[in-house]
């Protein structure tokens, strides 16, 4: 029978196509929304993870003591054994070196004499592997003002507001004055290949990021960094995952006793980051709830209607003498296919653009005009494991209890005044 | 208004698909006020706090001193004049003293911006009167988040190593006399606040100060020798990540209203195809096409009318009872002002806006189908023929 | 009765200004034995970090207390690193970027190459008897030496420790410790001197570990290992342009 009513539902368009199309858009988006939720509510959790904290971060339990002052003296070494290590162990998760430092940014006159300083913060990164995800992890790309990203050894971004303080221009240079690991002048000339915004005024007013190379180079930070960050796979933070990691790792490789030893810790853990992040949960499961709670009574309703547009073929059916019971059952299976028909279109549009909106965002700094910043401009879905299965709750149930309901309509109808009724 | 009696009936006659639709509808209506108003009650709040613990109504900055420079603050502090000392006497303004130092917990070193207040001063919420223990010979009061990363409690002593006005080292040893809970990281990140005086006589600047912060009814915007800062420039950062925060809810309330509004489309395109004949006896009675194309419009936009009475039926003590309970946030430490519980804030503008958006919208989906109507043969029609 | 008083006060008044005369040659003798025309000093500087020791060579080149040039000779690093002190002002080349950083301000506050010294510590080198006034506060033995103690309260304002204690080799008038106070009377460094050797007619302690009392760790020990006094050098040394050669 199922056949047969897939066949009808296929071949006549007007049983299937307005329904099934309501079906797919409540689907697409419930899952859009969704995803889109996920992503705003936790958007704050995201910038913390790819700007400071990452899931999982290891860090020296000495540096771990003096975090603030960023103590380069205290950083982890050997970090060529130490990344492979976590690849080969803990392969659910990209490792990630990163280098932190202060410095004096120095911006020299035609003779190489000092024109210009004032203080900095430094971020070394990974630009130039090919695989590496740095600088959209920072969402360097977006917070561009002038110029472009680094594309070789030797060039850095810095920050808009001290360029224009300064007056550097990309393609200009600028030297960094800091200590290395051990406490020597470190110098470096880089030259400025852009200028970013990063929408905090305190890291606006000096602020460079070069290539994590460079910066190992500057700092004699050879096989050393401030930190190795954990990024799960997924994209997004999960707390049994990273305490997996962070327990795994700390009982085979962390030596309390040994304040040079590595110790990880998950974004949880890290600036009071825990609350916020079973707030944003909360919250984004009651907007989900809600979501997914109106989108059923859109697809109820529209189940209700599905079965009054039919009234008058039931009418017909009936006075043919087909089963009450027949029809309702018969009634209910079209109900389901189209909602399984409309929630698997829905679901798979809703999932295509979740993942564009994920991958590339919407842009609001045209929207808000002024604010172009590193921190949170571009909001991004999220793809989630619940958003494969919840377009059912609203394109399948509910579309099917609306049919139900419709078709109760079927039982109180008399045989006797059916003729009257289908007078045209 | 004929058409409006005959959408009221129309629509209380459907039972239950209407308020199916005005229920979604009404749910649309409810978050977007909700969201705006969540963020609305941050943005307040934030200021609120920012201006309490922080910034006053706006400040007066010795030239040269720049709040994002430490080293700036060496140099940048002045006598304060008798026209200031009258403002401060009328508690119109208090006097900040900022300088830098180290602290020594527990052997490690630490740098910290060291700030003298007036334990009398009323402008700021800092618990300035735990400066009066008598017991505690330089009593200091920090934030948890300076506790927290100095790992100091309330009643302990530590070494503090600071520079007079001539550079000449000076140490001595603080108490911790309270430690205060606030929203703003940027009045407790990496700071020390002193008694205005003890401050001033460690650091020899007898009777100077950095900056002044104006009280709420502060009209003044120029005095001789400072520099004036306005609340907005002051808060200027945070202002706009409450801008970006907005944007953020637009497609949120976008995609909600796109809900409800395929509801509404839905039930408007069955309508219209279920009620040919009832459309041809219009026309035949002698409507025209435009007024029947009226009538099926008014009623579809009547769904927004009725979700913003059940809107309002069910969202005013919700939104009671979440402005008087307000929303807890934990006390995440990500660098931005954000309260632990949020008290949403609703505006009349916010909810004018909605409304209109709402209904708007509405009017337009409901449009939209009703016009095949203007192209219906109404014999065909009253025949309930069409197609 | 009343002349016994007077005789006795006077001689009380002649003993303390005694001390202070004493206190005061003392100084002054320390700083004839410390202090030069010029010199040039080969040095070793070894900086005990809390992870390893690492040691820095240099040469300075100082013409009274106004001018200084060194230049940084090991580790590889570090070699052909040179710092130009001018009065307060301070200049450093870097060969690697062959760039000239001016260091002024708030910088001069912080440590050099990670020592227990700050570029201030190195730059302020007034003779103590210009700066502080002294008192003669007792003797003792140190480094088995008959020693003075010496407590030097400044008598400017624009100094960094407002008091010094010394421990003065009486014989040598070489300080064999010494110790920075903050106003407060907290103890802020300490230096030890020691291997005091005779050096063109004057003792001149040759190893010095220096400490800040408030930080963990060793110190920061300081060896010269070759000193002359009095030499013939040329004033392009003192200049920028000696920099970026």
């Amino acid at each position: 029978m199922i056949q047969f009513i897939f066949k009808g539902i296929i071949r006549d368009r007007s049983r299937s196509t307005l329904p099934i199309i309501v079906v797919s858009i409540g689907v697409f988006l419930t899952v859009l929304l969704s995803g889109w939720m996920k992503g705003i509510f936790t958007d704050m959790i995201d910038m913390n993870a790819n700007f400071s904290t990452g899931h999982v971060k290891i860090i020296t339990r000495a540096y771990a003591e003096n975090e603030s002052q960023i103590p380069n003296d205290l950083a982890l070494l050997g970090t060529d054994t130490l990344v492979p290590l976590l690849q080969k162990q803990f392969p659910q998760a990209e490792w990630v070196e990163r280098i932190q430092f202060g410095g004096l940014l120095d911006v020299p006159d035609k003779n190489g004499e000092t024109r210009a300083q004032g203080p900095a913060f430094g971020k070394g990164i990974d630009f130039s592997s090919p695989e590496s995800k740095e600088a959209s992890r920072l969402n360097i790309q977006h917070s561009l003002v002038q110029g472009t990203l680094p594309t070789k050894r030797g060039e850095a971004i810095i920050t808009d507001d001290f360029a224009k303080r300064f007056n550097v221009k990309p393609g200009d240079k600028v030297t960094v004055f800091g200590s290395t690991m051990d406490g020597s002048m470190a110098f470096k000339t880089f030259i400025v290949s852009g200028t970013v915004r990063f929408g905090s005024t305190l890291l606006d007013r000096g602020a460079i990021i070069i290539d994590l190379a460079d910066a190992r180079d500057m700092l004699d930070m050879d096989n050393a960094a401030s930190e190795v960050l954990g990024y799960l796979k997924t994209g997004q933070y999960n707390d049994e995952e990273a305490n997996a990691i962070r327990d795994s790792f700390n009982t085979k490789y962390s030596n309390p006793s040994d304040e040079f030893s590595p110790v990880a810790q998950t974004l949880r853990q890290q600036n009071s980051l825990g609350q916020y992040l079973d707030m944003a949960e909360n919250m984004s499961a009651i907007m989900t709830f809600i979501f997914v709670f109106a989108m059923s009574i859109v697809l109820w309703n529209s189940g209700l209607l599905a079965g009054l547009r039919r009234y008058t073929e039931y009418g017909i059916r009936l006075a043919l003498g087909e089963n009450k019971g027949h029809i309702y059952k018969t009634m209910i299976y079209e109900a389901i296919l189209i909602g399984i028909i409309g929630t698997i279109i829905g679901s798979i549009i809703g999932l295509a653009a979740t993942y564009y909106l994920q991958e590339v965002g919407l842009d609001f700094s045209s929207m808000t005009k002024n604010v172009t910043m590193m921190l949170p401009p571009v909001y991004k879905a999220k793809i989630t494991p619940e958003l494969f299965y919840i377009g059912f709750f609203p394109g399948l149930i509910a579309t099917v209890l609306g049919n139900a309901l419709a078709g109760f309509a079927i039982y109180k109808r008399k045989t006797a005044r059916l003729f009257r009724e289908l007078e045209v | 208004m004929l058409a409006f009696k005959l959408a009221i009936r129309n629509l209380l006659g459907a039972g239950l698909r209407t308020w199916l639709n005005v229920g979604v509808l009404s749910f649309a209506f409810v978050v977007i006020i909700f969201y705006n108003g969540l963020i609305d009650g941050w943005n307040r709040q934030g200021i609120k706090d920012t201006m309490e613990w922080e910034i006053g109504s706006g400040q007066f900055w010795t030239p040269g001193f720049d709040r994002y420079d430490p080293y700036t603050y060496t140099d940048a502090h002045q006598s304060v004049s008798d026209e200031v000392k009258q403002l401060i006497h009328q508690q119109k303004a208090t006097p900040v003293l900022i300088t830098r130092g180290t602290i020594y917990p527990q052997g490690r070193m630490q740098s910290v911006i060291l700030r003298g207040v007036d334990p009398h001063q009323t402008i700021l919420k800092l618990p300035t009167s735990a400066f009066d223990n008598p017991n505690d010979v330089t009593p200091a009061i920090i934030g948890k988040r300076m506790a927290q990363s100095a790992r100091l409690q309330k009643g302990d002593k530590v070494l503090l190593r600071w520079r007079d006005k001539n550079g000449t080292f000076d140490a001595r040893e603080i108490t911790i006399s309270a430690i205060f809970n606030c929203d703003v990281p940027p009045a407790d990140n990496g700071l020390i606040y002193l008694p205005l005086a003890t401050l001033q006589a460690m650091t020899g600047m007898e009777n100077q100060a950095s900056i002044l912060i104006m009280s709420k009814d502060n009209q003044i915007e120029a005095l001789q020798g400072w520099e004036y800062k306005s609340k907005d420039f002051l808060l200027k950062d945070f202002k706009e990540l409450i801008k970006a925060k907005k944007g953020g809810g637009v497609v949120l309330q976008g995609l909600l209203l796109l809900i409800a509004l395929l509801a509404i489309f839905d039930t408007q395109v069955l309508s219209i195809f279920r009620r040919q004949k009832e459309i041809g006896t219009y026309i035949a009675l002698g409507m025209t096409r435009w007024q029947v194309v009226g009538i099926f419009t008014v009623e579809g936009a009547m769904h927004s009318i009725l979700a913003s009475l059940l809107g309002a039926a069910y969202g005013i003590p919700l939104f009671w009872f979440l402005n008087q309970k307000g929303i807890t946030f934990g006390s995440p430490d990500v660098g931005i002002t954000i309260a632990e519980t949020i008290y949403p804030y609703y505006s009349l503008g916010l909810i004018v806006t909605t409304m209109l958006l709402v209904i708007i919208s509405a009017t337009i989906v409901s449009y939209i189908p009703a016009r095949k109507i203007s192209r219906m043969n109404p014999t065909e029609a009253l025949r309930g023929k069409v197609q | 009765m009343k002349h016994i008083i007077i005789i006795v006060f006077s001689i009380f008044l002649f003993a303390t200004q005694g001390n202070a005369q004493d206190a005061k040659t003392i100084l002054q003798r320390l700083d004839e034995n410390l202090s030069s025309t010029n010199r040039v000093v080969k040095s070793e500087m070894t900086i005990h970090g809390k992870r390893r020791s690492r040691t820095i060579t240099s040469k300075s080149y100082t013409v009274g207390t106004e001018k200084s040039f060194t230049i940084y000779l090991s580790p590889a690093r570090d070699a052909g690193t040179k710092m130009l002190k001018l009065n307060n002002q301070l200049w450093i080349y870097s060969p690697s970027t062959d760039r000239i950083i001016q260091i002024s301000g708030h910088l001069l506050h912080q440590s050099v190459m990670g020592s227990d010294l700050s570029y201030e510590d190195m730059m302020d080198d007034r003779k103590l008897t210009e700066v502080y006034d002294a008192t003669l506060e007792g003797s003792d033995t140190l480094q088995g030496r008959d020693v003075y103690i010496i407590k030097l309260t400044a008598r400017v304002d624009d100094i960094a420790y407002h008091a010094q204690k010394l421990w003065v080799d009486t014989q040598r008038y070489v300080p064999l410790k010494e110790e920075l106070y903050a106003k407060s009377g907290q103890l802020l460094k300490r230096v030890t001197l020691s291997d005091i050797q005779k050096i063109e007619g004057r003792w001149f302690p040759m190893k010095m570990n220096y400490k800040d009392m408030l930080k963990q760790g060793d110190g920061t020990d300081f060896t010269i290992t070759d000193i002359k006094f009095n030499q013939n050098i040329p004033a392009y040394q003192f200049t920028k342009a000696a920099l970026k050669e």
